[in-house]
Parts: structure tokens; C-alpha cells; sequence
């Protein structure tokens, strides 16, 4: 039995949880994160599934890692760098296609030439999301009040929520309304015309959810995705050298260097309580290991209903958690190819391979593969956004080769019958069939392939369900709600017990931000 | 010349109710109704078919405190009916499940499908009965102009709204609050574990609505229905809804109001930004001092006043408000034997299914498996069809109307197959005849969807739900305003309250 006194344990060594004890080991704090797998990372990871082919596994894009976590921490000294996905490509059915580049005015004169309507909208959106953007952004660092309790906290809380409401125009505070509760397709035809431009555009709205575009409430989650920033580029996408994984280690190396102890292979099993306080954990191997405080970055329902028994936490949170939303409706398809794929819409190598590829034709599209996942079958024409990260990063792959990077939906975590083998294959088949489509040599060109559905995300990296987001970012399950009503401010019933994670407010996509402001309750607290 | 001091453009139950309560003020008041029958949406008909049925609504009430305030008992409005008729789920083995609205009774019922439902059911019509509350006192508060211009009696109503909600207790409160944003499927799956149970309920959530069950906001307008219905089954009115509006008829007549039917008004004459008054299709001028529109915001603001008279802004949203209906009628007159029993009959046999059937709307077809709810009066069987979209992909109404009739009478005949044998007539009533006849814009019968960016201050369009429009002296108070949707009169009642004097 070790009995090693730490301030803090972390449970998981995912990107959150690595933030959480990074912030705790510069205020000095004594930390170990506790990670069940061989290396850290989570679903921020990248692995060498095929020996010289690095796969950014799970994530691979980024942008809302919160600036100040990459200031505070100095990950560009530990290896963090991200580099601009410069453009999105969307081929079209007619074998032409529309794109967006980094090139403002090129980008303008595309549109253009199918639509000049569109031309028009498209730089008037653009400020008017960046707008919205710019005004809820203050929301991603607020900790949600508690409007059911009239403790003075809460009261003064949901004061200086009323004060930043009011510090917002009347236009803004209706568009973030609005915005907040239209489709995402709603939101789009508004202002544009095009259908494989809506179809790319909606596709933001819909990415780690079980909504199609046309649902109400998605033009939030276009929203969310378009608060991410790059060394001050509003709203641009990145991606990290060497893959999301590149993130976890510039970010374990930190921690580590400012004192943190981060151990793999170390699978929690329970949190220990004494006189209703966590003192420490319990390993699936025996191992004890006790703490002042211990903080789950983990996904809520491992954090309330595995690792601490029902009778210390009250009825109506374990009710909360039982219906908490968690439904995985991505897979990803990471490819080893031996050529680039080739476009027929685009044909050579060219400056799309540097950006996204999206195959989101219209908002038609992805709303017939959100329909085939509602009634529980995988995409018969899915949604893929495509990235060839070897392009940027030529490290990922052997020289001349590729490694392609394909997320997809929509896959039901609950298939009808359960995912098996031949599920999964036919699922990686249906994949390659939609890219086949509009690049025909990508058959030939594949020398290995790994095919994740939701089931493999929760089996790998212990989601529970899969979904990307640890709960889906729905209305009811968002700010003061998440991961339930006055449980939305990173402690727990349990004394000295937090959450940490992407389950936790502000939600999920690589941000960091659950993860210090957990740290820093944490330490408020006393630890 | 005596001008009138209000003109209310539309004989719809809203426009009756604040025509009422001005009249009885001592206002003098002009409605001008463009058919030759009032009523609007709330009527019973006689069709040319050879028999008489309510037309778009099997029942409703109006707001307990409209029928006292206007003494509309006195003017002929029937008492309702003592005990409410179950509402039936029909289940393909035939053994339906029955929510009797007397809780006991129900919970029999819901045994058979799940015990620990059955157990639930009592706490839940507890709950409903919260959420009602809420619903009404949030359509009686007049939903100011955030943040700007706030005034003390509007933030009052905003004040008191928040308090009846907190002092409901913070597990119901938030129940509520995070009720509206969910889908009607989440919303039911809270409380109960049969998928049976679940549809049934589940089915108040789309129930006018171009929306699905799992569609976020159908957790709000299952709320919506249930408050409007006072609960699951429709409270049908003896001899007809249409005998709502004649009671409100006769008392606007009673306090001196006029009613003018076969007028139809062509325009609202607007002077820079003040109304004048209307201009009729005959050609007549009438000149008020104030106008009322209870017609719905799309007609009212881009036909009757038109974009040149107001600002860029505010018809670009107005073009922008959602009307998409999707409702059709089909009334068949029978022999009496089509063995449906009395009630509120509905089909959602799974939570599934009425997705099913709503994915036909997305995609602008009619749903070959519809969502139906059936209400029989006498020998006439009515039966409530969705999805029908207005906008039909490849079709128009014109050439759908036999195969919509087809589909609602094979669909039911199914469960009751002495029907198709018992039918003498029928009348059907498409989106296209909706909008043509009862000047449903896009045959909504919302007047704008109450989708979750379509309500309250947002509706019909954000900073202007108020009732109040751009033009001074013009106002808004159908359904398509806060307060609005459904038969309880709010609209009407609280636009009469906001007229300056």
C-alpha cells in the first residue's frame, strides 16, 4: 500500500486533466496524475497504429485552447505549435467544386462565381459571427451561478451574469438568442444560397452531437466552434505538430517540469471517502494512494457513478446523471497512403491538401445521415471532414507518404444490434466509398487502415459512449446545467471531490478551460 | 367626424377578445372580418358536403379570467363539459392505452405497459400542473423590449414571472427551465421507461407543429399544448367551439362594438410612421386612431403595410419568421358505425414514429405513416393529419389533396375497419386551403412555428414582442405574438392592455 501524501490526484491524463495538475504544480501544490493507459493524452492523442504512420487518433483539429493556459504553462517551450489550416475544400457532385482560402479576396471571388448573393453575405456573416462570438466568448470563463439557491454567492453571481447580459448591445444579445436556439440550417439560409456552402457551413453546427442541421438549437454549436482563436486570428482552425497528441505532451511536459508526477498504466477503480471527504484513491491493482483532494477529469458518469458509491451523493444528481445525454455519433477513419488522394473536382497536389476537405455537398446530405443514425444505422452517405496533417507536418509519415485523417458522421454509438467487426468494416467501407466518390484513386492509394467507432472511443479512452464531448452540448445540459443543476461549478457533493473535465462548463472540444478552472476551485477550496 | 378609436383587423378569436375588452371600456370600436363568418380559426362549419364539423380545432378554452372579465357565460358560452373524455393511444394489438383523466383509471392502464410508469403518473400530472401554471402566467406577462425601454409595469410582470417560477421550488424550477429547451422525447423519458407511455405523451409535443419529437424545444411546446388543452385530451365544447366565438360576438355587439364580415382589408394606411387607419378592398377608407392587426406578422407587415413603410431591419426579420405549417383536416361525415370511441384518439404508437413521421416535413413530402389525432362529435369523425407541408418538393396541393384524404382514412381504417364502410362524406382542409380560406399565411396555424427562436421576446421577431410594431398607433395581437397560440384569448386580452389610451 503507498501511502504517499499528495494535495492532489488526477484521475485521467487526458488534456484537461494534464491542464488541472500543470496549474496545481506551479502554485506549488504536490500532484499525480493517474492515467489507465500506457501513454497520456486521452482523446488528445496521436499513435503509431501502422509502424512510421503517426494517426492523430481521435481529435485533430484545434482552436480553442484558451490563450492564457498556453501562456501560463509556456507550452511553445515544451513543443506546442500550431499551424493554420490555411483553406476548406468541398467538392461538389457536379465535379466542380467551392473552397475557401486563406486569401480573403480569392475567397470572395470563389464564392462569386456561383453565387455573387452569396459573395455579398459571406463577409457581412463573417462579422456578425465574430461579433457573437466576441461577445459570449467572457461566457467561457464564468462560472455558472446557481439560480436555485439564494445563498448571496449564487445571488451575486447571477447579478454580474444580468450585468454582462446588459453590457451586450440589444442586437447582439438577440442574435445570441436567437442563435442559441435556431437550427444551424435555419440560421444559414438566412443569409446564404449555395447548397455545398450551406452544407460545409451547417457541418460546424453538428460536429460531436446527435442533431442533423435542420434540429433546432445547432446554430449554437456553430457558434462554439467559431470562438476558437489562433495567435490571435479569431476563429481560425490549426493543427498541432504531431497531431492533438503534440498537445497532451507539450502540456505533460509542462506540468512535469513544474513538479507534477504523471503515472500510466494506473487504472483508477474508487475514490476513497472518509467522513464524507475524498482522501485519496483506490486502484484497480489494490493500490491506495491518498490526497487532500482529488479531481475527475473524466466523464460524468465514470466521476458520479463509478468511482464513488450511490450513498454519498443525493438522489436527484444520480437521477441527473442517469439521464445525462452521452451519446457518441462519431467514428473516425485514419488512412496510410501510399499518394495523395486526387480530386477529379481539383485534380494534382495543390494547395487544398494543405486545408480541410469536407464531403458535406448540402444541408440535405448530412441531414439524411443524421436521419439513418436516429434510427440506428450508420451513414449510408456520411459526412467526412478530411485532413492530411503529413502535408503540414511531414514528420507523421515516411517520405513521399501520407497519413489522412478522416472524422465522420454520423455513427451511432447504440447500432442497431450492437458494432462488431463486420459492422466496423462496413462502417470504414462506406467511409472510403463517400471519399471514392470525388477522388477516385484513394483505393489504391491506402496502404493500411483504422477504423474507430464510437464503441472503439469508449473502449480505447473510456468515454462513456463515445461522444467526443463527454455529453452532448445541449441546451439543458450546458453552463449552469452541465453536468447538473447546482453541481455546474466543479465541486462535487462529495468535500474535496471535483470534476475537471470536457463534462464539466464550459463543455467539450480541446480547451482547457474545465480543467484549470477546476484547479483553481480546487485550491480556493484550500488544498 | 367620429373617428373610431380602434379598428381590429380580423374576427379571429384574439381579435373578438380585444375588441371585447375595449368596447367595454367604452371604446368605440370596428372589427372588419374579410370572410362572411367570424371566428377565424375557432369555427364550426357547415360544409357544402352536407354536414357540419369543427373546422381546425376539436376544443380549447379561453382563459378563466376573459370568460369572467366578459361575462361570456352570460352571452352564450357553454359550460364545459364536467369530466374530460380519455385520451386514447392506439397500439396495433388493439389493446389501446387509455389515459382516463381520471388519474386512477390511467394509471390502470399504464400498468399493462410498464408498473413503474403507473407509479409515476400521479407525480407527473403534479408536475403538469406546475408547468401549467407557468405557462399561463408567462402568456398573461407582456414580454417587454430587452433591455431598452423597460418600463416599471412590464418589468414588474418579467419580476413576478421569476418569482412564481422560484417559489415553485428549485427542483420543479428547474425542471421547467430545463424542460423548454429539451426535445419532447428527453422531456418524457425524465419520467417514464415504457416507449409506449413516452409516444403518447410525447405526441402534445408536435401536435401543430412543424416539429419533431426529437427536436430540441419540444419539450416547451408540450408544456405549451398541455396548458392549452388543461390536459392531455381536448376540452370539446358543447355544440361546437364555434360557439367561443359567438359568445364573444355577442359581447362585443352587447358593449356597443361593430362587426362588419365580407370586409376585407386591403391595407393599413400609414402616414411617415403614424397609422391612419385601413383602406378596404371595395375601396372604402376607414380612419382610426388606432389599429389592431390579429391577422399573423408575415400578412400583416409585408401585405397590409407594406416593406416600404417600414425599416430594413425589421422586414428582413419578418421575412425571415418561420411559418412552414403543416397541418391538414380531413372530416368524414359517417353512418355512425366507424367504431372509433369518444375521446382524444391519437396514433403514436413509439417515439420513433413520430420522428419517422416528421422527417416527411424536413424534406417536403407528405409523411406516408402520419401522426393522427382523432376526435369523433355525433356521426362526424375528424381527424387531425401531420405532417403535411405546405411546400410540397415535387407536387402541389391542388394534386395531393385525394392522396392526403387516402392516407388519413387507410391510416385509421387500419385500427377501425369498419370505417372506410361507414363513410357517407368527407371535407378535407390542405396547408394551401388553410391559407386561402382562413388567411393562414403558409397555412400555420401558429402563425409563426413556436419554435424555441420564435418565442417569447423573440416573438415574432426579437425586440418586438410587445405588441407594439414600428408604426405608432399600429399594433399586433393574433397568435403570431408572445402570449399567442392556441384558443385562450392571451393575445387579445393583453394587447387591449397595452393600447395607450
Amino acid at each position: 500500500m503507498t501511502a504517499n501524501k499528495y494535495d492532489a490526484i488526477i484521475i485521467g491524463g487526458g488534456h484537461n486533466g494534464l491542464v488541472a495538475a500543470a496549474y496545481l504544480a506551479r502554485a506549488g501544490k504536490r500532484v499525480v496524475v493517474l492515467e489507465r493507459r500506457h501513454i497520456i493524452g486521452g482523446a488528445t492523442v496521436t499513435e503509431e497504429i501502422i509502424p512510421g504512420f503517426k494517426f492523430t487518433e481521435f481529435s485533430y483539429v484545434v482552436s480553442l485552447l484558451r490563450p492564457e493556459i498556453i501562456r501560463d504553462l509556456k507550452l511553445p517551450q515544451h513543443g506546442l505549435k500550431i499551424l493554420p489550416l490555411p483553406s476548406t475544400f468541398t467538392p461538389m457532385d457536379n465535379g466542380d467544386y467551392i473552397a475557401a482560402w486563406d486569401d480573403h479576396d480569392m475567397t470572395r471571388r470563389e464564392i462569386y462565381r456561383h453565387s455573387p448573393k452569396d459573395a455579398e453575405a459571406s463577409d457581412e456573416y463573417s462579422r456578425a459571427m465574430a461579433r457573437l462570438a466576441k461577445a459570449i466568448k467572457p461566457i467561457l470563463s464564468i462560472l455558472p451561478p446557481d439560480p436555485t439557491s439564494f445563498h448571496p454567492k449564487d445571488l451575486f453571481g447571477l447579478l454580474k451574469l444580468g450585468r454582462f447580459a446588459a453590457s451586450i448591445s440589444e442586437k447582439d444579445l438577440y442574435g445570441l438568442a436567437k442563435i442559441m436556439t435556431q437550427s444551424a440550417a435555419d440560421m444559414l439560409e438566412e443569409w446564404f444560397e449555395t447548397e455545398p456552402l450551406l452544407g460545409t457551413k451547417s457541418a460546424s453546427g453538428i460536429i460531436g452531437t446527435f442533431l442533423g442541421p435542420r434540429s433546432p438549437s445547432t446554430a449554437y454549436v456553430l457558434l462554439h466552434h467559431y470562438m476558437g482563436e489562433i495567435d490571435g486570428a479569431f476563429r481560425a482552425w490549426g493543427f498541432a505538430k504531431g497531431g492533438t497528441g503534440g498537445i497532451a505532451e507539450a502540456i505533460g511536459s509542462s506540468a512535469r517540469s513544474l513538479g507534477a508526477e504523471i503515472r500510466c498504466n494506473s487504472s483508477v477503480k474508487q475514490v476513497i471517502i472518509k467522513n464524507g471527504r475524498a482522501v485519496g484513491v483506490a486502484l484497480e491493482n489494490g493500490d491506495e494512494i491518498r490526497a487532500k483532494a482529488v479531481l475527475s477529469s473524466v466523464d460524468p458518469i465514470l466521476t458520479f457513478l463509478k468511482f464513488v458509491e450511490s450513498k454519498y451523493l443525493p438522489a436527484d444528481l444520480i437521477h441527473s446523471i442517469k439521464k445525462y445525454r452521452t451519446r457518441g455519433s462519431s467514428g473516425k477513419v485514419n488512412l496510410a497512403l501510399g499518394e495523395l488522394p486526387n480530386f477529379t473536382a481539383l485534380p494534382g497536389e495543390g494547395p487544398l491538401h494543405r486545408g480541410a476537405i469536407s464531403i458535406s455537398p448540402s444541408i440535405d446530405y448530412i441531414e439524411r445521415a443524421y436521419d439513418d443514425a436516429k434510427y440506428g444505422r450508420f451513414a449510408k452517405e456520411p459526412f467526412v471532414d478530411i485532413i492530411i496533417p503529413s502535408v503540414i507536418d511531414p514528420d507523421m509519415a515516411p517520405p513521399g507518404k501520407h497519413v489522412m485523417s478522416c472524422f465522420v458522421q454520423y455513427a451511432p454509438y447504440d447500432i442497431e444490434g450492437g458494432w462488431d467487426d463486420a459492422k466496423r468494416e462496413a462502417f470504414g467501407e462506406t467511409v472510403i466509398s463517400a471519399i471514392e466518390r470525388y477522388a477516385p484513386n484513394i483505393r489504391r492509394a491506402i496502404i493500411g487502415k483504422q477504423v474507430i467507432t464510437p464503441k472503439d472511443i469508449e473502449s480505447i479512452t473510456n468515454i462513456t459512449g463515445g461522444n467526443i464531448f463527454h455529453g452532448e452540448l445541449l441546451l439543458h445540459q450546458l453552463f449552469f446545467m452541465r453536468p447538473a443543476t447546482k453541481w455546474a461549478s466543479f465541486r462535487t457533493p462529495v468535500d474535496g471531490y471535483y470534476i475537471a473535465g470536457s463534462g464539466a462548463h464550459p463543455g467539450g472540444g480541446i480547451m482547457g478551460a474545465p480543467g484549470k478552472m477546476a484547479a483553481e476551485i480546487a485550491m480556493k477550496d484550500g488544498i | 367626424m367620429n373617428t373610431y378609436d380602434c379598428i381590429i383587423i380580423g374576427a379571429g378569436h384574439n381579435g373578438l377578445t380585444a375588441a371585447a375588452y375595449l368596447a367595454k371600456q367604452g371604446k368605440k370600436i370596428l372589427v372588419l372580418e374579410r370572410r362572411n363568418i367570424a371566428g377565424g380559426q375557432v369555427v364550426t362549419e357547415s360544409f357544402e358536403e352536407g354536414f357540419q364539423a369543427d373546422s381546425l380545432h376539436a376544443g380549447g378554452s379561453l382563459c378563466s379570467d376573459i370568460v369572467r372579465d366578459l361575462k361570456l357565460t352570460s352571452f352564450g358560452l357553454p359550460a364545459t363539459a364536467a369530466t374530460k373524455l380519455p385520451f386514447v393511444s392506439l397500439q396495433g394489438d388493439s389493446h389501446h392505452l387509455i389515459l382516463d383523466a381520471d388519474p386512477a383509471k390511467a394509471a390502470e392502464s399504464i400498468k399493462r405497459f410498464s408498473a413503474n410508469d403507473a407509479a409515476r403518473w400521479p407525480e407527473f400530472l403534479s408536475f403538469m400542473k406546475q408547468t401549467t401554471r407557468f405557462i399561463r402566467t408567462a402568456n398573461a406577462t407582456i414580454m417587454p423590449r430587452l433591455p431598452v425601454d423597460l418600463n416599471f409595469s412590464e418589468g414588474m410582470g418579467l419580476a413576478k414571472l421569476g418569482l412564481d417560477l422560484r417559489l415553485m421550488g428549485g427542483r420543479d424550477m428547474m425542471r421547467i427551465v430545463r424542460g423548454m429547451p429539451m426535445t419532447a422525447s428527453e422531456f418524457v423519458d425524465e419520467w417514464f421507461e415504457s416507449d409506449i407511455v413516452k409516444a403518447a405523451v410525447a405526441s402534445l409535443g408536435i401536435h401543430g407543429f412543424t416539429l419533431g419529437g426529437m427536436g430540441a424545444g419540444t419539450g416547451f411546446t408540450l408544456m405549451h399544448n398541455w396548458a392549452n388543452r388543461g390536459g392531455l385530451s381536448h376540452a370539446a365544447v358543447p355544440g361546437g367551439v364555434g360557439k367561443i366565438s359567438e359568445a364573444l360576438v355577442n359581447a362585443v355587439k352587447s358593449f356597443g362594438g361593430e362587426i362588419r364580415t365580407n370586409a376585407e382589408v386591403k391595407a393599413i394606411q400609414v402616414e411617415i410612421t403614424t397609422c391612419k387607419g385601413v383602406l378596404l378592398s371595395n375601396g372604402e377608407e376607414i380612419p382610426a386612431k388606432n389599429v389592431i392587426s390579429s391577422a399573423d406578422p408575415k400578412h400583416t407587415f409585408l401585405s397590409l403595410v407594406g416593406p416600404m413603410n417600414l425599416p430594413p431591419e425589421f422586414v428582413w426579420h419578418t421575412q425571415s419568421i418561420k411559418m412552414r405549417g403543416s397541418v391538414a383536416k380531413v372530416h368524414l361525415l359517417t353512418d355512425g358505425k366507424h367504431g372509433i370511441p369518444e375521446g382524444t384518439i391519437v396514433l403514436a404508437p413509439s417515439l420513433k414514429y413520430l420522428e419517422k413521421a416528421y422527417d416527411a416535413a424536413k424534406y417536403h413530402t407528405i409523411s406516408e405513416k402520419p401522426y393522427l389525432e382523432v376526435t369523433t362529435s355525433g356521426n362526424v369523425v375528424s381527424i387531425h393529419f401531420q405532417f403535411a407541408p405546405y411546400a410540397l418538393k415535387s407536387s402541389s396541393w391542388d394534386n395531393e389533396r385525394k392522396h392526403l384524404e387516402d392516407l388519413a382514412i387507410n391510416t385509421l381504417g387500419e385500427h377501425f375497419p369498419n370505417l372506410k364502410s361507414a363513410i357517407k362524406s368527407l371535407k378535407s382542409l390542405t396547408p394551401k386551403d388553410l391559407e386561402e380560406v382562413y388567411g393562414l399565411t403558409e397555412g400555420d396555424l401558429n402563425h409563426g412555428q413556436l419554435m424555441l427562436d420564435q418565442f417569447m421576446f423573440m416573438r415574432p421577431i426579437p425586440g418586438w414582442s410587445n405588441h407594439r410594431t414600428p408604426i405608432d398607433n399600429l399594433y399586433l395581437g393574433g397568435s403570431g405574438v408572445h402570449g399567442g397560440g392556441g384558443i385562450s384569448g392571451a393575445s387579445g386580452r393583453n394587447v387591449a392592455k397595452v393600447i395607450d389610451k
